[in-house]
């Protein structure tokens, strides 16, 4: 199988997708007010991941329509959107007119980002850069762009599923690939490149960079969780049993 | 003192016939600091700090043969246990073999010994698995001094998803993770306790630990099945991690 360069495979891959779901979403999610987390809407008010975020200065890495740094410029924010492809960021432009909620948009990978150092309070990814940068490469980023003290949030899929997904269709309850060989995963069909790591190498990693650990949050489905519209490949019966999805948060020690 | 704790005393003292006395004096003289079922080398993997000089606690030490190596790397060791059994067998073992540290009959819940009076807290297959975290982490926490380190050995979360009631691991998730915490096995009077990692991260950071690392352990591909403790193969073990060890600093 030809590799394309990960980068562009990526913006090739979420142009398609923003065709698919995100631009016609895109109202909708700017609509809503409320911080949640993950496809089954973990409640930020239950799992108080960022804390108050009035005041603080904020880069989302991988920002696609810009969704979620919208709700923290609701709450006071002075956010800054990150995203490599530039579909979701012309999205992102046409709900910020249309809501007047203005806040700065960068065309650029989670991998190299064009801000100065030091110049965050927060940083945060919500299966932006945390899936699709290589991790090697955007931490160390995050870690510049963040000031001492500085926090880093971010939300992906569990490497427990990505151990459990076929190469086509819905996750299962069989380990389908080695956990020791996550690192870059496509899937037959999509052109996409996503990074995942075990938790040990997580953790290697956050160390390394200059991260502390804080939490790492096993996100549950609730009981009232049905399975996504389009990120349909997670059950929710799957979700409740096990965790799918999961936030990291360190902060730059 | 508690149910799990009799019943592991129970469990272990039947295992110590089994195999720990057995095997304790071919433990005993194996100087080498490796680690699990497919002793992977302490060399290759880091966990532990320079131990020459350090006081050291391991907790559930059973027949005392980890603690043994570390006293010839100079630390002074304390094995703690809970199972009269296997105390005897490592007191048999420091007659045998000279090398003499202090052993005291303790659970890893309730440890009679002084706050802050070791850098290096140990737990193989120990307290680990066979303590309740919710007790023992807050014990190991007030027995370290201030920088000092835990350390601790025990079966990887995959391996208590994959693991059918009895026998080998499987490739299958046999059970839920949310709920995980305590579990008794159809086999064996002893209860065993599992985390997941998101839920040793926020138990450690709770009683004063940062985290340093979690390995995951990987067997070399030409390492052996497992022969007592054969709950896995390499086969398995070479694609998901059976054993893990934590590794964490006292503020």
């Amino acid at each position: 199988m030809t590799s394309p360069e990960p980068i562009a495979a990526n913006i090739a891959a979420w142009t398609k997708r923003n065709a698919e779901y995100t631009d016609p979403s895109a109202a909708r999610a700017w609509a809503s007010t409320e911080v949640r987390w993950g496809k089954f809407g973990g409640p930020e008010a239950e799992l108080d991941v960022l804390g108050d975020v009035s005041g603080l200065d904020v880069v989302e890495l991988g920002c696609g329509t810009a969704f979620m740094s919208a709700r923290l410029a609701r709450l006071g924010a002075r956010v800054v959107g990150v995203d490599p492809t530039p579909a979701q960021l012309e999205t992102a432009r046409r709900m910020q007119r249309e809501t007047g909620i203005e806040f700065p948009l960068v065309e650029a990978p989670g991998e190299a980002v064009p801000l100065p150092d030091a110049s965050f309070d927060l940083a945060i990814s919500e299966h932006g850069a945390a899936a699709w940068a290589d991790p090697h490469r955007w931490l160390p980023e995050a870690h510049r762009l963040l000031r001492p003290g500085g926090r880093l949030a971010f939300l992906h899929t569990s490497p427990l599923a990505y151990c459990c997904f076929p190469a086509v269709g819905q996750v299962t309850e069989q380990l389908q690939r080695s956990y020791f060989d996550l690192h870059r995963v496509s899937w037959p069909g999509d052109d996409g490149v996503e990074y995942q790591l075990g938790h040990g190498e997580w953790i290697a990693l956050l160390c390394e960079t200059g991260f502390a650990i804080e939490r790492l949050i096993e996100l549950q489905a609730p009981e009232s969780a049905v399975t996504h519209a389009y990120y349909s490949d997670v059950p929710a019966e799957w979700a409740r049993r096990w965790p799918d999805e999961e936030i990291w948060v360190a902060w730059k020690a | 003192m508690s149910d799990s704790i009799k019943a592991n005393i129970r469990q272990w003292t039947k295992q110590n016939a089994e195999f720990t006395d057995g095997a304790a004096r071919r433990h005993w003289n194996d100087a080498d600091i490796h680690w699990g079922v497919f002793h992977i080398p302490e060399s290759e993997i880091g966990s532990l700090p320079d131990v020459d000089g350090l006081d050291v606690v391991e907790l559930g030490c059973g027949t005392a043969y980890f603690s043994a190596r570390l006293a010839r790397l100079g630390a002074r060791p304390v094995g703690v246990d809970p199972t009269p059994a296997q105390l005897a067998t490592a007191r048999r073992m420091q007659q045998e073999t000279g090398i003499e540290f202090l052993l005291v009959e303790a659970p890893g819940e309730a440890v009679p010994l002084p706050d802050a009076s070791f850098d290096l807290a140990l737990s193989e297959y120990g307290a680990s698995l066979w303590a309740d975290p919710a007790k023992w982490i807050p014990e190991a926490s007030r027995l370290l001094r201030s920088g000092g380190r835990l350390v601790f050995l025990t079966n990887s979360v995959l391996v208590y998803l994959c693991a059918p009631e009895v026998g080998v691991v499987t490739e299958q998730l046999q059970r839920p993770q949310f709920g995980m915490y305590r579990i008794k096995w159809p086999e064996g009077d002893g209860i065993e306790y599992h985390l997941a990692h998101g839920d040793w991260i926020k138990l450690l950071r709770a009683n004063g630990f940062e985290i340093e690392a979690l390995h995951e352990l990987r067997p070399s591909a030409d390492a052996v099945d497992p022969g007592y403790y054969d709950f896995v193969t390499v086969e398995w073990a070479r694609k998901w991690p059976a054993e893990e060890i934590w590794v964490a600093r006292k503020r």
